[in-house]
């Protein structure tokens, strides 16, 4: 017996490991939570669809989606899953203007889950919600109007949205985990399922600090505070804390105790978001208050660096050969 | 006679001719780094198996393929002064090309008269204005010179029946001393121009003004129509068409995906590849291929990490990506041909049939 388990032990790699860890511990964990959590703000949005009574269930719903909005590989990266749940940057106003034309058509799209799926992307998931939700003159609807009706149509598209991810992580985890084996066609060896989930970590940083951060940061001549992330619901600040606490459990997922330096920098960055007193980086505007905010996305850079470095040093690899420098 | 035209001419009548059989009949070739750290050009049988390797000096981009000879000239990456051209028989350089003072190479390159004529896109580094440069091969590869490509930041170039010219002015004004550094996004203007060496421009295609950020940069071609592949230069965010189709004497297509794979192309096409059905443009940044059928209607994504390279093959495409595999793309979608320890880079170039 102990000679069977020692076999088997020897059998599995670190890198092997390390991508166990991050299916079973975190991915599908934050997943289910995420299924979990579409699917209570679906029964609350079709119990009473007025804003503030669904507010709390949204609320819960999008901190669960920054514990898998930074998953992006497999089922995120495949049709359109990804912006169908979350259509944001929106630089051309898309989500405004969709939502808008929803309202004054009265769509009927909204009458059942196949039909509303074919909506534009940017009038589904959380930030077209967010609008009717959180909007000062879009949010005073009535019970009985179209637009509960679109909020519930929202609500019941997220949630579908929730389980249908739910079921493609259920098929994509073991052709992450058996990646190398012979017949698997998606990742042609260990090192390519490691190099994945970096790639994914790797983005996801940036995505915090370029765009999260920097789109409101916009230029010191020309800061855009309305450019921030959900700043509707109050979200900005806490989407990048909970998408940095994912990262940073992905990290440990995968690393383990081998790295150290990715952890104590996580850590860190942790701290300096937790103390900045600007949920919705109004303060972009102004001098000091955006020196602050400045502080917070250089902090998420060197986070990212201390990875790209440690992961790589540890797992051997490195950032996509094309990606980085194309021309 | 110059004394460095004597030596090329010496050069050229010293070594036998030999044929693209002669060096086991690849079907494509591919520059690669591999795991030492070194760069190599590979030629490739049709199968996607290594026929030859040869080293290379420094990263490469594209290579242009002579028609007949066994002979490639890989270009460094932009702004090379440099590009060699090599013997696939010998493995060694037989020629090397030196960009005129005052200028440098962009990447790309095409043979023209049935091999004769080796064209260069380049910049001229003083005033930015794009320049094809003209090589006599069978004189040693001799500067015979050179004529306008008709807009800033020449990239790819193909050559059409009738040894028109097809050049993808990107628009992106860049000077070696900044490095890669784009001077001019406010203000480019990329174009798609026909020309001949003879006769100069004989047509141009331009986008409309919301587009002028869109930088057309690589080509393919199929039965009279080209096709064109960009590279998004405003917001990233922006869902903006990377692929158009053009026909002579007409208006530019523009192709998309639906908005949520439009965005996950994350706006940069790296390369492109038409056939008889289908058109592929490649995003390693997406890590997504987008495959059209032949009027330029979306068909579908298939997903692969770092994937870049692709060409057509005889029966559908075959596509290469930086962790090392060598794809088949047909509607069955991605069937891997090989895997090598080696990270392809941006281009398959495939060689006259």
């Amino acid at each position: 017996m102990r000679f069977t388990l020692f076999a088997f032990l020897a059998l599995t790699s670190p890198a092997i490991a390390g991508i166990n860890a991050v299916v079973d511990t975190h991915a599908l964990p934050n997943v289910a939570r995420f299924a979990e959590a579409t699917a209570t703000l679906d029964v609350t949005a079709q119990a009473d669809c007025r804003a503030e009574a669904v507010r709390p269930a949204f609320q819960t719903a999008f901190d669960a989606w920054m514990g898998v909005s930074h998953l992006r590989l497999g089922p995120l990266e495949e049709n359109g899953r990804a912006l169908s749940i979350a259509f944001w940057p929106d630089g051309r106003g898309m989500t405004q203007r969709t939502v808008n034309r929803l309202l004054q058509d009265e769509d009927t799209a909204v009458a059942d889950a196949e039909s509303f799926a074919e909506v534009s992307i940017a009038g589904r998931g959380f930030y077209a919600l967010e609008r009717l939700l959180y909007d000062e003159a879009q949010s005073k609807y009535d019970a009985d109007s179209y637009a509960c009706a679109l909020v519930q149509a929202q609500a019941r598209d997220l949630a579908r949205s929730g389980a249908d991810l739910k079921d493609a992580w259920q098929e994509f985890a073991p052709i992450l985990k058996s990646a190398g084996d012979a017949g698997n066609t998606r990742y042609l060896s260990e090192k390519e399922a490691i190099q994945a989930v970096f790639t994914a970590l790797t983005t996801g940083l940036t995505f915090d600090a370029d765009t999260r951060m920097g789109r409101p940061l916009g230029t010191f001549d020309k800061p855009r505070p309305k450019r921030a992330e959900a700043r509707r619901s109050g979200r900005s600040l806490r989407n990048v804390i909970l998408s940095l606490t994912a990262m940073r459990e992905m990290t440990a997922a995968l690393g383990g105790e081998a790295l150290p330096l990715s952890d104590a920098s996580f850590a860190e960055t942790l701290r300096v978001a937790q103390e900045l007193d600007d949920p919705v980086f109004a303060s972009v505007s102004d001098v000091m208050g955006r020196f602050k905010v400045e502080v917070l996305q250089l902090q998420i850079t060197a986070t990212k660096e201390v990875v790209v470095e440690e992961i790589g040093a540890a797992l051997e690899v490195t950032s996509g050969f094309n990606l980085l420098d194309g021309d | 006679m110059r004394r460095r035209h004597f030596l090329s001419l010496l050069a050229s009548v010293g070594l036998p001719q030999l044929s693209w059989a002669d060096v086991g009949s690849p079907t494509f070739l591919a520059a690669a780094r591999e795991p030492s750290g070194e760069y190599a050009l590979f030629g490739l049988n049709a199968q996607g198996k290594d026929v030859f390797r040869i080293p290379l000096p420094a990263r490469g981009h594209a290579a242009a393929a002579h028609p007949t000879a066994a002979e490639a000239v890989a270009f460094a990456r932009r702004p090379g002064r440099f590009a060699m051209v090599l013997n696939c028989a010998s493995g060694g350089v037989s020629h090397r090309l030196e960009a005129p003072e005052g200028r440098h190479f962009y990447g790309h390159g095409t043979f023209l008269e049935n091999g004769a004529i080796l064209a260069t896109t380049e910049n001229t580094i003083a005033t930015g204005e794009g320049v094809i440069g003209l090589w006599a091969r069978d004189e040693g590869y001799v500067r015979i010179g050179e004529i306008a490509s008709g807009g800033i930041g020449p990239h790819d170039i193909l050559r059409l029946p009738g040894d028109v010219l097809a050049v993808a002015n990107g628009g992106i004004r860049t000077h070696p001393d900044q490095g890669r550094e784009k001077l001019n996004l406010d203000r480019m203007r990329p174009n798609l121009t026909y020309l001949t060496t003879h006769g100069g421009i004989e047509e141009q295609v331009s986008l409309s003004e919301d587009l002028h950020q869109a930088s057309i940069r690589h080509l393919a071609q199929h039965k009279g129509v080209v096709g064109f592949a960009m590279q998004w230069q405003g917001d990233l965010f922006d869902p903006v068409p990377l692929l158009g189709l053009h026909r002579r004497g007409g208006l530019a297509q523009l192709c998309t995906a639906d908005l949520g794979e439009q965005l996950a192309m994350k706006g940069y096409a790296g390369s492109i590849a038409m056939t008889e059905d289908e058109i592929c443009i490649t995003s390693p940044r997406g890590g997504r291929m987008h495959v059209f059928d032949g009027q330029g209607t979306f068909k579908t994504a298939l997903n692969r990490a770092d994937i870049c390279g692709v060409a057509a093959s005889d029966h559908g495409m075959m596509a290469t990506d930086g962790l090392g595999a060598i794809w088949h793309v047909d509607q069955n979608g991605l069937s891997r041909l090989g895997l090598a320890d080696r990270a392809w880079d941006n281009h398959l170039i495939r060689l006259a049939t």
